[in-house]
This record gives C-alpha cells, structure tokens and sequence, in this order.
C-alpha cells in the first residue's frame, strides 16, 4: 500500500498552494487583514509540508546508505547519496515489469469499468422497467457482499479458465463496478432530461448515436471521476492480484513490494528505492487526471 | 408542408384512459393551439404525434399518411421543447445542423441553411456559442431554429414559452408568430395560457380531462364558449358566474338570482331556458357604470379596486354573488360603498346549471 500516501500528499498539497491564487478572487475574503491571510497560509503550508513529510522521507531513504537510514534523528536530505538501492532493485528484481503489469491492469480495469458503467447507468436510467429496478436491486446487493467471500471460488473459477498468472486473470473480478453503474445512474437522472434524448430522436439519430454522441459527453465529468476512482482501485488492490499471480514475472507491483518485506526481515533500503520508482507513473497519471477531473466536475455544474 | 388528421384518438396508460376519442383537423400551413389545464392530456396528444407516445386507438395522419407505426425521425416533424433541450456540448450551429448532420446533408449545405435560419431569427453573431452562454430567449430561439433547419412538414410546439419572463415571453410570442407568417408551416402549439392561445392560434382546441371540450376560432370560443369550462378558461380576468333561475314577471322574462337579485336577459335566449336551474355568465368587460335609477342597472357593493392604468377593476357584490367587473372609467368608490353597475344582456349568457352547457339563443347561427 505504498501508493496510498501519494494520493493523500498531493490532494493537501494542491489547496495549500492554491489558496494564494484563490483568495484574492474572492471579495468577501479580502476584508481580512493581511496578517490573518498569511497565518492561513502558514498553517496550511505547515499542514501540507506534515502531510508530505513521510513521503519525502521515503524518496530520501531511497538514496541513503543502510547506515544512514538507521541514523537517529533521520537526516531529510541524504549526507551521502547513493543509487546503489536503486541499481540493486532493478537488477535483482523485474521491477519494471510489476509496474508494467499494475499499469496494464489498471487501465484495462479502469476503462472497462467506465465503459460498462456508462452504458449499465444509462440503461438503468433512462429505460426503466420492472425488470431493470429488479437488476439494479441486485447490482446494489452485490456491493455488499465482501470480496473475501467470494475471492476463492473466484480463484478457481480463474484456474478453470486457465487465466491464472495473466492480465485476464487479474481482470476478472475487476471488470465491473457497483458503484459505478449507481454513481453513472444517479448522474444521467439528474443531469440528462428526457427531452434531450427525445429531442435527439425527433431529430433523427438512432439509439447508439445517441449514447455515444449525446449521452457520453455529458456524463463526462462523472466518468472521468469514475475511471479515477477505478484506476486506483486496481492500482492498490493486493489480496486478487497476490492469490492469481503465483510467478515472479507476473506480480503487480503492490505484490512486488511485498516481498521486500519478509517474515524476518525488511529490505529498507531497497524497499524504498522500489517505492519511489512506483511513484513516478501513479503520481504521473494523477496529476493528469486530477486536471481532467476538475475540468469535468466544473463544466457538468452549469445547468441548463 | 402538410395537414394533420387527428381522428378518433385514445391513449390508455394502464388502467387511466388519458386521452378520450380526440378528433382535430389541422389545415396545412394553420396554426393550432391546445390549451387547457395541466393534466387535460395536450401534451400527451403533441407527444403522440411526434412519436414519443404510442397510440393506443384510433389514427393520425401527417398529409395522406397515416404515421401510427412510423417512427419519430420518419415523420418529418420538428419539435421545440420547454426546456429547449439543446445539446450543452455543442454549439448554436452544431445545434441547428444537428438532424441535418444526421441526414448525411453535405458540410456547405449544412452551414448555408444555418446561416439562412440564424438570419431569420437573429442569431447570427451567436452561431459559435455554447447554449450556457445565451439568455433564455436565445436559447428559445436556437430551439426554433434546430427545428426551422430541418424544413419539416408540421413544427410541434410543447410549452416553449413558459420558461422565459413575462416581457420576453410576449416579445417571443410576437416573433413566433411573424416566423410563422413567413414560413407558413403547419404548426401545433401547447399551451396552458390561454392568452398566448388567443393571440397566437388561427385555431384553438381546448382540451380537460382527455376531452375536447371545444374547437375553433380564438372570437368564437370567446364569444360563444359551448359551457362553462370553456367560458371560465378563456379571459382573463375570468367570466362571472350566478347561479339562479329564469322567472317571469309581468310578462318578461328575468333572470333571478338565488339571493333574489333580478338581472336582464336577452328575451331570445329566456325562451328557449326552462323553468331549471340556470347559470348566469357575463364577462367582466360587460358591465356598465351607472347611475341609480336607470333600467337593468343594479346595486353592488365593492370590494377592492383595483386601478390598472388603462381601465379599473372592481370586485363587488351584487346580493349575494362576487363579480368582478372591468370598467373604462376610473372609480373612486371605497370598499363598503355602493355604486350601480349595469350588466349588457346582450352579451350575458346562460348555462344549463346541471350539464353547464351553454343555451343557444332562438335563430344563433352555429
């Protein structure tokens, strides 16, 4: 779980350094004294250099030297860098590989997810029937079923169609999200009148256009927000990936890190070089789409 | 361009029958209104021949084809919604060149019909826009214009004004109909206010509970409203109403009121009532300021008045029955004061008061 720290560093970040870009926008902000505005500015930029904090610490752990890591008080700026952690995980490890693999299986998730939400939601909203409240009942039931429950006949289920140690296996129980149907159909009830579709038809175009040309551009903000929340999921799930990939070469790279840390001892050293290597793409993708994100959550607030 | 013939229609949502036997005969290149009030079942008839409703009895036919089974897009109709339903994620031109896009129309032919359309309703300066950037009546009128586009055979109208403010919607009621002049589609229009129903339609369906009540000119239906349905929902401020009966007294035939009041009738009309319960009916507009004394005038004790500028309403009592009158002359009367009001019998009418039908005068023309 070592990405989780990223996600959490960078979304303290971003309003610690935004409010001074934000503030003076705002005329009711501006009555303050100057001295309050700074005092905001310092807590916040403490807050934020708090929460950043183990984060820059495990970046300047990678580039210790074992002695150094153990030193007491720990030094945020290594005395003697070193890249001798990270040469020794990618030459001992296929490190690069594990990343290969989560990226593949969270974009692979991620986009499947979006698209099978986007068109389950869209059905469940704009097509209702007894049928469909009767299905969507049980989408929603199966939110609530834990995943440890039916993880093992999952896993044979895997077996029998021969997809273990390979991106299909590790697909499977990650195609589809309860959440994602429900969150698609909340959004295309209230933000998708009835008319527009109606209007679309009188106009001419068939059921598919309609989707594609009319429905998915508006749901873009919520599936943006979606395939995220999505992209993360796969990227830190450790129990499916860890039981369906049994081969070195076929791990995630939350399985990878894993084994750094055995029973009896923990690789610290190289543990973090690792860790700081799986930063560069998640934090990469995130900053990516945190953009779209935003852009997408603001443009589907202006109502009609 | 093309006639409607709506003949014998039924729409049945499960066990609620909506649409009762509705038959209309739209001429080509007239503009009809339904109007009636929320419920009676208008837009349910407008959606049923957009297609956006089957039909569960009876035929509809757009010129000689009965459309029944066709689909929406097959029909050539064009619809403007309520709430305009534009697409947010285009712009005005990607809005009106939308169904033509659809129809395989080349790129030019696309952009000149925009072009000529954005000129017939002013939006011109606005064809790169997005739909949240344009005020309501703009919207409105790129609505009007994705259907104008299309150069349908009918333009169905469901509601378009009643999102936009008071002045606007008289404003857009006036340019709608000038479009209309000008382009001379077969237009079906919506509404539940029967003033825009009044200025705008050549014709005038009014519909309650599923039922065609009446159908015809905007004067007619004013003038001789089949019952008091009608009566009441056409003008604003709305028709009086006294209940009573027809008694005679020295040979001439009044109307009595059930507080005893006796009003003048027009003698054609007490002829052909009974001796049964009637309903008195004038129009506001159809009293009289007068002086005590005058024959067929009678006593009233106002209420309110209330000055509009160009005329002055006054809310009184005459016995027992609240009437409003609109008179030309300013009035000074206070509440509690008695003045004299004389109604026109002439234009009074009466309603049978059980079936609340109208009583044709002896020798009205139908």
């Amino acid at each position: 779980m070592t990405s989780r720290p990223d996600i959490h560093g960078v979304k303290v970040e971003a309003p610690a350094t935004g409010t001074g870009g934000v503030l003076p926008d705002l005329p009711h902000r501006r009555k303050k004294t100057p001295l309050a505005d700074r005092a905001i500015d310092v807590f916040l930029l403490l807050f934020g250099f708090f929460m950043v904090l183990p984060l820059l610490l495990l970046i300047a752990n990678a580039f210790k030297t074992p002695e150094e890591m153990l030193a007491w008080p720990p030094t945020l700026v290594p005395r003697e860098p070193t890249i001798s952690n990270f040469t020794s995980v990618l030459s001992s490890t296929p490190l690069l590989r594990w990343i290969f693999n989560s990226l593949a299986f969270a974009l692979s998730s991620a986009i499947a997810i979006s698209v099978t939400s986007a068109i389950a939601g869209y059905l469940m909203a704009k097509f209702p029937s007894r049928t469909m409240s009767v299905l969507f009942a049980v989408i929603l039931a199966t939110a609530i079923v834990p995943f440890e429950v039916y993880m093992i006949p999952l896993y044979f289920q895997a077996q029998a169609l021969g997809i273990l140690n390979s991106l299909p296996g590790l697909l499977l129980g990650y195609l589809v999200m309860s959440f994602g149907i429900f969150l698609i159909r909340q959004n295309v009830i209230h933000s998708i009148p009835d008319e527009l579709l109606e209007a679309a038809r009188i106009d001419g175009a068939g059921e598919i256009w309609i989707f594609v040309r009319v429905v998915v551009p508006l749901l873009r903000g919520a599936l943006g927000a979606l395939f995220v929340l999505a992209f993360f999921q796969a990227w830190t799930a450790f129990a499916w990936p860890i039981i369906v990939a049994t081969t070195k070469e076929s791990y995630t790279i939350e399985v990878g890190l894993a084994l750094f840390q055995t029973g009896f001892t923990i690789d610290l050293g190289r543990l973090s070089a690792a860790s700081a290597l799986v930063l560069v793409p998640s934090v990469t993708i995130f900053i990516f789409l945190r953009r779209n994100l935003v852009q997408g959550v603001a443009s589907t607030g202006l109502k009609e | 361009m093309s006639s409607v013939e709506i003949e014998n229609v039924h729409k049945i949502f499960g066990t609620t029958h909506v649409i009762r036997d509705v038959s209309i005969d739209v001429p080509d290149g007239s503009f009809v209104v339904l109007v009636g009030p929320s419920g009676c079942g208008k837009s349910t008839l407008l959606r049923m021949i957009a297609g956006l409703e089957e039909i569960s009895a009876g035929e509809i036919k757009i010129g000689a084809r009965v459309i029944n089974e066709v689909q929406p897009k097959h029909r050539n109709i064009a619809m403007v919604f309520q709430n305009y339903a534009l697409y947010p994620h285009m712009t005005v031109a990607e809005n009106m060149g939308f169904s033509l896009r659809l129809a395989r129309h080349s790129k030019d032919e696309i952009a000149t019909k925009v072009r000529d359309a954005a000129q017939i309703l002013g939006l011109s300066n606005y064809l790169e826009r997005f739909p949240r950037e344009l005020s309501g009546g703009q919207r409105q009128r790129v609505a009007m214009g994705r259907a104008i586009v299309r150069d349908p055979e009918v333009f169905l109208f469901d509601e378009p004004l009643s999102n936009l403010d008071a002045k606007l919607r008289v404003q857009m009621r006036a340019e709608l109909k000038e479009i209309h002049g000008r382009l001379k589609t077969t237009t079906i229009y919506v509404t539940h206010d029967q003033i825009e129903a009044m200025t705008m339609a050549d014709k005038i369906v009014v519909m309650r509970d599923g039922v065609v009540e009446q159908l015809g000119d905007p004067l007619t239906l004013y003038d001789r409203p089949v019952n008091m349905f009608v009566a009441g929902f056409i003008g604003s401020p709305s028709i009086n109403f006294v209940g009573g009966r027809i008694a005679r007294t020295d040979g001439a035939a009044k109307f009595l009121s059930h507080s005893g009041v006796r009003w003048q009738v027009d003698p054609r009309v007490a002829e052909v009532a009974g001796g049964t319960p009637v309903t008195y009916g004038i129009r506001p507009e159809h009293f009289a300021l007068a002086t005590d004394g005058e024959s067929g005038t009678l006593p009233a004790v106002v209420v309110t008045v209330e000055p509009t500028g160009a005329e002055t309403h006054v809310v009184a009592d005459i016995g027992e029955d609240r009437i409003t009158a609109v008179l030309r002359e300013r009035v000074s009367a206070r509440p509690g004061e008695k003045i004299h009001l004389r109604p026109d019998p002439a234009q009074a009418h009466l309603f049978e008061s059980e079936s609340t039908l109208r009583i044709q005068p002896s020798g009205e023309a139908h």
